[in-house]
């Protein structure tokens, strides 16, 4: 079996709390895991689980209380292995004063890219990013929505064979979200790793293969999200073409709304897709998405932990 | 080496473009020029008192970059969290320290540089429009390249002064860090009357203790040239090499100690 | 990392040590190499109060503090030194730096004009300098009667000024809260200055109204000095008789001695035999004595 691309070995993370008498915090327990090469994951789960204290353990800014991160078979921080990946992280923030070009081309100096490799590189990258536009432009200047695609495309720069993005859908709008997705999808494509973190669900629903749940610290669950008992509490269905006196006639009038032309209905666990669907038809109308509704992960949590769920 | 070259030069360019900086230095130049004015005004002492002022007012520029440059080199960098991405490629925190000191050592003779200039042509400028008599009066000629020696001084001590400032900020909030470097500034000033404790008080203790602390802590006072120089006292090549001496060893503890701490942070 | 933990924190340690013996070591031999040192030419560079004043912000009087000691430092300093050449010159820029950064620094005026007129080579004998700072002082705080009663007594006892002397200690009785004798010293003064009668009561006034230890000494040895002017004046009869009765100036103690006119060796209150110049008849205590040299006898030098 070769190598996996990460591996988490009882790693643990304690933080001193107080300032008198510091009392330890447990941020990270004895979490162990396993991402092949190729694998894309999403590390799930709700705000202050740990999700971003085991990323921070993996780029080696901050130190492990206990056992032991590897990234391609090197330990964490390992300047090899650091030459091999790419990392955004929560909330990316970079120099006011330089452009989004000059900071690409920087950071792909220190992997020892030319100059003219790394603009060239830079201006392919900000383009599949969406900033081809401002990308000379002071990053002073930055909504977060940008920064946080400047903050994918620096990630890129080396192209890596192991990609970690932590949140990277916050701080971008619907249609910024659909072009994230869109992008890690590609990035699985490649046959590139992509350990990826986040707080909500339907994110990872689309794009990966496994997902690892964590909550207070400690790894709940891991496992193919199809396999994992994800309650389900219905469906959004999106349609163009309908009108709201055909929702009226099948009593779903409540439930609709219209954005940007199209309905939106919001169908309960009783109202499953099937029942509603040849009847939109007949109404002329046409299904542009149906996304299931999951309970939340915090729900999900409260559910698995108070009773033993599945581990793997 | 390559890498803290790179990074140096990437910190040299953030600190050009800094606008605090760029205001700071444009407001020397711009002063510079006033000089001359106000030279105007006070009769017959002109040349020192401009000498005065722009050697002066160089160093208190110089010392406001440094300081408030130097902090931002690590402690915002850290409260912005910028600083992750940066140490997620493949640099050790030790090459990211040299690096940012280089830089903005490399930054400050820049603007020592500028400034200089701009005393140097405003001085240059009264040589050229004084009358042969006025100028007889002069101890030094206003141009003198004497005032090179306090220039690099000035240098060398606003080298120190950045060193701090990068030291504290490994480990402490940008406020904090800017008030213990102003505040070890101040000491070192007047350090040297640590020294002479041992006149006034009887405690061998206290002059013990005095003694240790003129020495560690850092003696800035001697990097201070400006009147020998103003006055046309000689400074000797010999002093000048000591005390940079003093200075590049000084800079060495400093970083030693801030890639210590640096390397072994967590980075909340 | 294979190594054990502590290597680099030894390491580091160790490093650290060697740089700081090096800029420890650097600083000693630079500071050893170069005497003068940044206070000096920092005076060159700031000769007036005003702008250090300025300079100082709102740190005026623990600035002023640091310049006072500076002149405790300079004037011990150079009073202590071996060198054949005692320069006291900074010694008024740096009393009028520390009274104008603080006025109320009473210590500075008192002790500054003390150092001021010591005359040289124990000081830089400059009554006027002394003068001008204790006005200065009574500038600052009009109320202070010490003050006008020192410069009565520098005009007194270094200017052998005896009419400004008695004016000035009549202006330090005026003021209110002054004590009761000085209006009678004032008198005295005018009335007989420059006797050893009044010059003794000047200086016990001092020794019983010194609030601190440095003046009450400084007292106590002019009150012996005095008491070797008596002395000498005694001898200075016995060598006249001597001289009535021999036909010339006695040419030793033992002389005086064996003419039965002195019992025994005549010794100072310090214990040491006074000396009779056989030349030119002048008596005068020892060099070697504390009490050398006695008042009135060298004028002190002006610096140039």
């Amino acid at each position: 079996m070769s190598t996996p691309a990460i591996k988490l070995d009882g790693l643990t993370k304690d933080y001193a709390v107080g300032f008198w008498r510091p009392r330890p915090y447990r941020a990270l327990d004895q979490v162990s895991l396993e991402v092949a090469s190729g694998e894309v994951l999403g590390y799930l789960g709700p705000n202050g689980a740990g999700k971003t204290t085991t990323l921070k353990l993996l780029m080696q800014l901050i130190y492990p209380t206990a056992g032991t991160a590897e990234i391609l078979g090197r330990p964490a921080g390992d300047v090899g292995a650091r030459r091999r990946l790419g990392y955004l992280p929560e909330l990316p923030y970079f120099y006011d004063n330089l452009s989004a070009e000059e900071l690409l081309v920087y950071f792909g100096g220190l992997f020892s890219l030319s100059a003219a490799d790394a603009r060239r590189r830079a201006a392919t990258l900000l383009d599949r990013v969406g900033l081809g536009a401002a990308r000379h432009q002071r990053l002073r200047r930055y909504s977060k929505g940008m920064l946080q695609r400047v903050g994918i495309a620096q990630a890129l720069i080396n192209d890596p064979e192991v990609v970690f993005f932590d949140e990277p859908m916050s701080g971008l709008d619907p249609v910024g979200r659909r072009d994230t997705r869109e992008l890690i999808r590609q990035l699985g494509a490649e046959g590139r790793t992509v350990f990826f973190s986040s707080h909500i669900l339907s994110d990872a629903e689309a794009l990966c293969s496994r997902v690892a749940i964590m909550a207070q610290g400690k790894l709940i669950a891991t496992g193919r999200i199809a396999d994992l008992a994800f309650e389900v509490l219905g469906w959004e269905l999106v349609v163009s073409g309908g009108s709201l006196d055909g929702m009226r006639a099948l009593g779903l009038d409540e439930a609709t709304r219209e954005v940007d032309g199209r309905l939106v209905i919001e169908l309960t666990i009783d109202q499953p897709p099937e029942r509603v669907l040849p009847e939109l038809a007949r109404q002329g109308a046409q299904v542009v998405a149906l996304t299931p509704r999951h309970e939340s992960l915090e729900d999900y949590f409260m559910r698995v932990v108070s009773q033993p769920g599945d581990a793997d | 080496m390559a890498v803290i070259t790179r990074i140096a030069v990437h910190v040299f360019k953030e600190s050009i473009r800094d606008k605090v900086l760029y205001n700071l230095v444009l407001f020397a130049v711009l002063l510079m020029g006033a000089l001359y004015l106000i030279g105007q005004l006070t009769a017959g002492q002109d040349v020192k008192v401009i000498k005065d002022l722009g050697l002066a007012a160089t160093q208190i520029f110089g010392l406001f970059i440094a300081v408030f440059v130097g902090i931002g080199l690590v402690s915002k960098e850290v409260e912005r969290r910028s600083i992750y991405s940066l140490l997620s490629k493949p640099i050790r925190r030790h090459e990211l320290i040299l690096g940012k000191y280089a830089g903005l050592v490399l930054a400050l003779a820049v603007n020592v540089a500028v400034m200089a200039v701009a005393l140097y042509l405003v001085l240059g400028y009264m040589s050229l429009i004084e009358s042969e008599e006025f100028k007889a009066t002069w101890v030094r000629p206003a141009a003198d390249p004497a005032m090179l020696f306090a220039l690099f001084l000035v240098f060398v001590q606003l080298a120190l002064v950045t060193a701090i400032a990068l030291f504290f900020s490994t480990f402490s909030s940008p406020s904090l860090s800017a008030v213990l470097t102003f505040s070890l500034y101040v000491v070192g000033h007047f350090n040297a009357d640590l020294r002479n404790f041992e006149s006034v008080v009887d405690s061998s203790v206290a002059v013990y203790l005095a003694r240790a602390l003129y020495y560690v802590l850092p003696n800035l006072a001697p990097f201070d040239v400006k009147a020998a120089v103003v006055h046309g006292e000689p400074v000797s090549l010999g002093y000048v090499a000591m005390t940079t001496w003093y200075g590049a060893a000084y800079v060495a503890a400093l970083l030693l100690a801030a890639v210590f701490i640096f390397a072994r942070r967590d980075f909340k | 990392m294979n190594r054990p933990w502590w290597v680099r924190p030894v390491a580091v340690t160790v490093a650290l040590t060697a740089l700081v013996v090096v800029f420890v070591t650097t600083s000693v031999v630079r500071d050893r190499t170069y005497a003068a040192s940044a206070a000096e030419t920092e005076l060159l560079y700031v000769p007036s109060g005003e702008i250090v004043e300025r300079m100082a912000l709102s740190f005026d009087s623990l600035v002023a503090d640091i310049y006072w000691i500076r002149v405790i430092q300079y004037y011990g300093g150079t009073k202590r030194s071996e060198s054949v050449e005692k320069n006291y010159d900074l010694l008024g820029p740096l009393l009028d730096i520390t009274t104008t950064l603080d006025p109320g620094f009473k210590a500075a005026y008192r002790f500054g004009a003390i150092f001021l007129t010591e005359s040289y080579p124990n000081g830089p004998g400059r009554p006027d300098l002394a003068v001008a700072l204790l006005e200065k002082g009574i500038d600052a705080m009009p109320d202070r009667w010490e003050y006008y009663m020192d410069i009565g007594f520098i005009y007194y006892w270094w200017l052998q000024d005896y009419e400004t002397a008695g004016s000035w200690f009549e202006r330090a009785a005026e003021v209110p809260g002054a004590s009761w004798w000085l209006r009678s010293l004032a008198a005295n003064t005018l009335a007989a200055g420059g006797s050893l009668e009044s010059s003794r009561m000047l200086w016990q006034q001092v020794y019983d109204s010194a609030d601190n230890n440095w003046i009450r000494t400084e007292a106590a040895r002019r009150l012996t000095q005095l008491r070797a002017l008596d002395d000498i004046n005694q001898l200075i009869a016995l060598a006249v008789r001597f001289n009535r009765q021999a036909g010339r100036p006695p040419r030793g103690w033992d002389e005086l001695i064996q003419a039965g006119l002195l019992a025994r060796l005549p010794l100072d209150p310090t214990g040491l035999p006074y000396v009779l110049d056989v030349e030119n008849g002048a008596m005068n205590v020892s060099p070697e004595s504390e009490l050398y040299p006695l008042p009135g006898e060298s004028l002190p030098p002006l610096s140039q």
